[in-house]
């Protein structure tokens, strides 16, 4: 960083000039306000290159080199800017037309002072309530700063629900909600009715919006699958034991997300409704607890048979997380009730794919041995991340926890493909020395003596029920 | 008997016209002492003088004639301090600080030396000791004489000063923009841009961070921030600069981070608390009604946080953070020039609905 700015500073002493660029020397600053409105979209930008990329900037747009910036060059110029853009809506390409241009000179230009203002609009084609504008900035993205922004709609039929951008801001993503189409015939059926009210709450962005929180909130997760770990197991004592069968394992892991649904959901929606209010911070402090007691119990079981109990019980906790992000869309009332089900259906959707990517490894690698070294050890990560997030939300002590957590979470897929094939392994292996011990020792005695096997402890079970 | 409570009778009538006396002078309105000794200004200028400072109210173009950047980069309207006498530049500094507050007027200053810091600098380490970029032919003295210090700052009226019809009082240079509207016993402040480089300096033994609050209170309330507040509050992306820095007056746009109607309590106080260093920058009684207005606002008020969520002890964050309410919009936008962001930074502060007063005026 040093050595760039030294050089920086090199070449604006070299350029002689009295150097004003009072901040940004070597970055191209565009900045990008957009609006949405009913059939078109429309944008202002504010072009300003720095003191020092200024040059090839002024010697682009100026093309015949006189020293002056002529109207076909600057039409020339904001063409080429308006080319290195992408903006698409719904996943249509839209065709952005300037509107205005407006070009400081060269001498501004050239002490790094010059904005380029460019305004266009693009119109847009009919659709569904559920909008994605997405813009993309690509021009000479290897020294700008990107910035984008959207108004707030004077239009009220026009709702912002949420707005994703990369680190450098070159790509932009607005979900908004765009009500009030043509008005619904007379012959209104009751399925119109219902689309209309969903569409008003902005039904499929918020379900995706739930999706993503989900995704995002790797405490949540954490505590599910520190809760799954064990399910496909049975009890031996004070200890998790052998394998506990297809369907038992598959109705319990039904059991526990239904429940954890159920919990989550009915704190979610009087939260949301603004029926219950409870700070955040013990909330956090008390999902963090869920997920060590999930952990603990992933160890050695603590409430054997009752998991789908404990997961309704935290799961009311969860939930009054979920709330804070749906308080803060400012949806109506009735809104509200289309907001809450789309939301939590998305929240449903993720959870039931974290579940389904994860169950069949579970299930194929808990009739083996290796099992254990896996829940063990899943248990222990999510006991030391549970503990970080404590001593974090409780004491306010930083600490590596949630950093790790985010980052196994952003290598998550990679992981599950490890996983799943791992215990495909483990499977296979388990598979041939059964073969061996078939040909070697009848096997029947074993299998009709196994839940009395299982009851030694689960070092020594290699047993399964089905 | 009677001749004696006579005498108490008169005591105290004498005492209570004594004191209505006093009530009357020191109840001076806020408004009409400014007014006051904006006259008291104006009568130290000659003609031309005057004719320099004085614009139309509904000048548009005088009104947004204000930058983050040096003077000579960018002009001002108006007369500097550099072309007043002792006498009019002591009653141009008098009319400053019957604008502002103690605290908001020793801000100014404190970002006017700075900028006298920054001119010696200038002078003495050339361009590329500090980074500094402003300076033509290696960066001698008389070079940076006409770009930086305290003598440069321009100060301007729109409007004739009145207590009833609205004018406006700006004074800025670089680093700073005051548009100080007032319009009867009303005070407004927005926009307004504060800036400070060096952003930490040392006068007469003592460290001064001119903006040193604007950072180290939002820092806090951050930290005050649970984990899960925190991770709305703080933004995925960068940025680089102001969003809605000069020329971007009237703009709003969809707030983003975490709306304070999540915080608890003391988290909302603490914001309160950081939205005063802007508010509190213009006279009690404005600043009051100011405040009055945010906090009423605080549960639709949103922070947002961009960077490093640290800061090395004693020194400015090298964060980007904006607040935004139906009524406000403050940015701190740390600026990478120098080398060190925390030693440079630019700072707004907006009404998008009544930028210069207009909300008000309707002009």
């Amino acid at each position: 960083m040093k050595r760039r700015v030294a050089a920086t500073a090199a070449i604006v002493l070299s350029m002689g000039g009295l150097v004003a660029s009072a901040h940004r020397l070597d970055e191209y600053l565009q900045a990008t306000i957009i609006s949405v409105e009913k059939d078109h979209v429309q944008a202002s930008m504010r072009l300003i290159p720095g003191v020092a990329v200024s040059s090839p900037v002024i010697a682009s747009i100026d093309s015949n080199g006189d020293g002056f910036f002529s109207e076909a060059e600057q039409r020339a110029y904001a063409e080429r800017v308006l080319d290195d853009l992408s903006v698409t809506v719904d996943g249509n390409r839209l065709t952005p037309k300037l509107a205005s241009v407006d070009f400081p000179s060269i001498e501004q230009m050239k002490e790094g002072l010059g904005e380029i203002h460019i305004e266009f609009t693009a119109d847009l084609q009919r659709g569904g309530p559920n909008r994605i504008l997405i813009l993309e900035n690509h021009h000479q993205s290897q020294n700008a700063a990107y910035l984008v922004n959207c108004l707030v709609p004077l239009d009220h039929d026009i709702r912002i629900v949420d707005q994703t951008r990369n680190e450098q801001q070159s790509f932009y993503q607005l979900d908004y909600v765009q009500s009030g189409g043509p008005s619904p015939s007379a012959a209104l059926q009751w399925w119109t009715g219902i689309r209309g009210w969903a569409d008003s709450a902005g039904f499929a962005s918020l379900f995706r919006l739930g999706m993503r929180h989900i995704a995002e909130g790797t405490d949540h997760l954490l505590f599910l699958l520190a809760l799954l770990l064990p399910s496909p197991l049975i009890v031996a004592g004070s200890h998790w034991a052998g394998f506990a069968g297809v369907r038992r394992s598959l109705l319990r892991i039904l059991r526990i997300v239904t429940a954890f649904t159920l919990g989550h959901s009915i704190t979610l929606a009087l939260a949301a409704w603004g029926l219950i209010r409870v700070p955040s911070r013990p909330i956090e402090v008390l999902i963090a607890v869920s997920i060590l007691v999930s952990s603990i119990h992933a160890l050695r079981p603590l409430f054997p048979g009752k998991e789908a109990g404990i997961a309704t019980f935290f799961g009311l906790i969860h939930g009054l997380a979920f709330a804070t992000t749906l308080g803060h869309l400012g949806l109506g009332h009735w809104e509200r009730v289309a907001g809450i089900l789309a939301f939590n259906l998305g929240i449903e959707t993720m959870q039931l794919a974290v579940v389904a990517i994860t169950m069949p490894s579970l299930i194929l690698m808990s009739r083996t041995r290796a099992y254990s070294f896996l829940r063990i050890g899943g248990a222990l990560f999510a006991g030391f991340a549970s503990t970080g997030w404590i001593a974090e939300r409780l004491f306010g002590v930083h600490n590596w926890a949630g950093v790790v957590v985010d980052d196994v979470a952003h290598h998550s897929v990679w992981i599950g493909g490890a996983l799943f094939l791992t215990s495909v392994g483990c499977w296979q292996l388990r598979n041939l020395l059964d073969q061996r011990l078939t040909t070697t020792a009848p096997t029947f005695d074993l299998a009709k003596s196994a839940p009395q096997v299982s009851t030694v402890g689960h070092s020594r079970v290699v047993a399964e029920i089905e | 008997m009677r001749v004696h409570s006579m005498k108490r009778v008169r005591g105290i009538s004498a005492l209570a016209v004594i004191w209505l006396l006093v009530i009357a002078t020191t109840a001076q309105t806020a408004t009409s002492r400014i007014v006051g000794a904006a006259n008291a200004f104006l009568s130290t200028l000659d003609a031309k003088q005057r004719q320099s400072v004085l614009f139309a109210f509904d000048d548009n173009e005088q009104r947004a004639r204000w930058s983050n950047f040096p003077v000579a980069v960018v002009h001002r309207g108006g007369i500097s301090l550099k072309e007043l006498s002792s006498t009019q530049r002591s009653a141009a500094m008098a009319l400053l600080s019957s604008a502002l507050s103690r605290r908001g007027y020793e801000k100014i200053q404190q970002i006017m030396e700075g900028d006298e810091v920054n001119k010696l600098n200038e002078a003495n380490n050339g361009p590329g000791g500090n980074f500094g970029p402003f300076s033509r032919n290696g960066g001698n003295r008389s070079r940076s004489d006409a770009i930086f210090g305290r003598d440069l700052y321009y100060i301007s009226l729109l409007g004739s000063p009145s207590e009833k019809n609205p004018w406006m009082l700006q004074f800025g240079g670089h680093h700073l923009a005051l548009n100080i509207t007032i319009a009867g016993d009303r005070g407004i402040l927005t926009p307004t841009l504060t800036g400070a480089q060096p952003a930490l300096y040392t006068e007469n033994g003592k460290t001064v961070r001119p903006l040193g609050e604007e950072s180290d209170k939002a820092l806090a309330l951050l930290n005050a921030l649970s984990d899960g507040q925190r991770k709305q509050a703080i933004l995925r992306y960068r940025v680089a600069d102001l969003v809605l820095g000069p020329g971007q007056d009237g703009v709003t746009i969809q707030p983003e981070g975490l709306r304070a109607s999540a915080m608890d309590d003391r988290q909302r106080s603490m914001l309160l608390d950081l939205e005063a260093e802007w508010a509190g920058i213009i006279h009690e009684s404005a600043a009051a009604a100011r405040m009055a207005q945010l906090k009423a606002e605080m549960n639709e008020t949103w922070f947002a946080w961009s960077g490093p969520a640290t800061a090395a002890p004693g020194s400015n964050i090298t964060a980007y953070y904006r607040i935004q309410g139906p009524h406000l919009v403050i940015e701190y936008a740390p600026q990478g020039l120098g080398g060190d962001p925390s030693m440079h930074v630019h700072t707004m502060y907006r009404d998008p609905t009544n930028d210069y007063g207009r909300g008000l005026t309707k002009q």
